[in-house]
């Protein structure tokens, strides 16, 4: 069982720009899609993180387990939820007049109460609306993990403003991930050897619990009693006494000030559709109304 | 016994355990793939959820919030499950919540202090849980109901109980360790 970083060199158009520029970009859109719920607006903003995929190089296959987890959470909780419940906060669903399409009511044995079911065209339009939008927030950050060098994770967040000693932290914590994963199967493999059972935990949920300490407290306890060492072979290198610099180093170039002037006019221009006009909320064409019996 | 420390300070060392303890917690929220959990019913536990408390509680607030915050997305990335920012603050919080106490702490074998570590395990995890799953109401729409019994009382759950359970259980053997370097 090793641990690997998902990221590969693929020289795609997305690897070349600034990671910092990646990151604000992504923030920034991510600011403007949270405003809008009108289905034609969150389709536009899809369309974003979709073109992100397709010019990292990356494929479905490397990717598929991610997409089925972000599929599953967004349209079978989600989507599901909106169905059944639809209710929401931005979209105010409860406020329209309902359009039924199909209704059921059952009645629980005994008591009698009514349960009733309906799905409406308000519901569905919410939860269509609500899919394509979690795809558009999920699908915005997606590509990181394959197309950013795990290297360059401090460099670029100390470049973005975080403070010198948080961003190196950050960097470390990559580093050492390999290596405690190593240690826990180390560790594992040492307590199986002495009769634990990993596949299994019996016992109520406490005994269960306390059975995962062989593993927890070793591991924890070995990496701290590591961390000394590290900590005292930086203090013997004068670290946090003046600033440190990385190997790596970032240049904005022309694209990356486009990418980011492309995020911050998308926010200015959603700011304005939403709050000035007035437009971005649940639409739901006449059409579709008009199927309602 | 240990000298009373600093709440907010942020040097070599607090650089190195925030670092530990987010690696920790994305190793062991990315081995759950692989082992097996404890469950209440049909639902699994996470034991990394006390891995941010303990580091807090041992090491300060900026630990345990680091230990949380880059902990949850590193087992996101290594989990291939991408980047909910929503959820990384608020395992955040879980990690410097309980880490508001750390500069009280002299002996972690001590009951009243466990008692007190137990009181803002229950903190932590209620609010760090809670900002995430409030957070799922303007960000996907979803309604407050749906946010407090789908979300925040099985994440709060989770991290209350395993909290509970193991961080005293950490905080023993962090005990031994610093005895045996008699600090």
């Amino acid at each position: 069982m090793l641990v690997a970083w998902k990221y590969r060199p693929r020289n795609s158009l997305i690897e070349s720009l600034d990671p910092r520029a990646r990151w604000i970009t992504s923030f920034l859109i991510l600011a403007s899609v949270t405003q809008f719920w009108d289905i034609r607006f969150l389709l536009f903003f899809l369309a974003i993180p979709v073109a992100q995929f397709f010019l990292s190089r990356l494929t479905w296959k490397e990717t598929r387990r991610a997409w089925l987890f972000v599929f599953l959470f967004v349209v079978v909780i989600t989507g599901v939820n909106a169905l059944i419940i639809g209710r929401g906060g931005a979209s105010a669903i409860k406020d329209l007049e309902p359009h039924v399409l199909w209704e059921k009511t059952w009645r629980v044995p005994l008591v009698g109460w009514p349960i009733t079911i309906d799905i409406t065209v308000e519901k569905i339009s919410f939860g269509l609306s609500q899919i394509v939008r979690m795809f558009s927030l999920a699908s915005l950050f997606f590509v990181i993990p394959w197309t950013m060098d795990p290297r360059k994770y401090g460099v670029t967040f100390r470049g973005m403003g975080i403070p010198y000693r948080i961003a190196f932290s950050m960097d470390l914590a990559f580093r050492l991930v390999p290596t405690l994963a190593r240690d826990f199967r180390v560790t594992v493999d040492s307590q199986q050897a002495r009769g634990y059972e990993l596949d299994r935990l019996e016992g109520g949920i406490i005994t269960q619990i306390r059975r995962l300490a062989p593993i927890l407290v070793p591991v924890v306890m070995n990496a701290i009693i590591g961390g000394e060492d590290i900590a005292n072979a930086m203090d013997l290198r004068s670290f946090g006494i003046t600033e440190r610099t990385w190997i790596h180093k970032l240049h904005y170039r022309r694209r990356d000030y486009t990418l980011m002037a492309f995020g911050l006019i998308l926010l200015i221009a959603s700011t304005v559709i939403t709050k000035v006009y007035g437009l971005g909320d649940l639409w739901i064409p006449q059409w579709f109304i008009a199927l309602a019996p | 016994m240990m000298e009373k420390k600093s709440l907010w300070v942020f040097g070599t060392r607090q650089v190195v355990y925030a670092a530990i303890g987010a690696a920790l917690y994305g190793v062991f929220s990315w081995a759950t793939n692989f082992i097996a959990l404890p469950s209440i019913g049909q639902i699994s536990l996470r034991p990394a959820s006390a891995i941010p408390m303990f580091f807090g509680i041992a090491f300060g607030p900026i630990v345990g919030f680091l230990s949380g915050f880059v902990g949850n997305v590193l087992g996101d990335f290594l989990s291939g499950w991408g980047f909910w920012w929503s959820w990384d603050v608020g395992n955040g919080l879980m990690g410097l919540i309980p880490g508001l106490m750390a500069a009280s702490v002299v002996d972690f074998r001590d009951a009243k202090t466990i008692l007190k570590a137990e009181l803002f395990v229950i903190m932590g995890a209620v609010i760090g849980m809670g900002f995430s799953s409030l957070m799922e109401i303007p960000l996907y729409g979803l309604d407050f109901n749906t946010a407090v019994v789908g979300y925040w009382v099985p994440a709060g759950l989770d991290g209350t109980i395993m909290g509970l359970i193991l961080v005293p259980i950490l905080m023993v053997a962090y005990d031994a360790v610093l005895k045996r370097r008699g600090r």
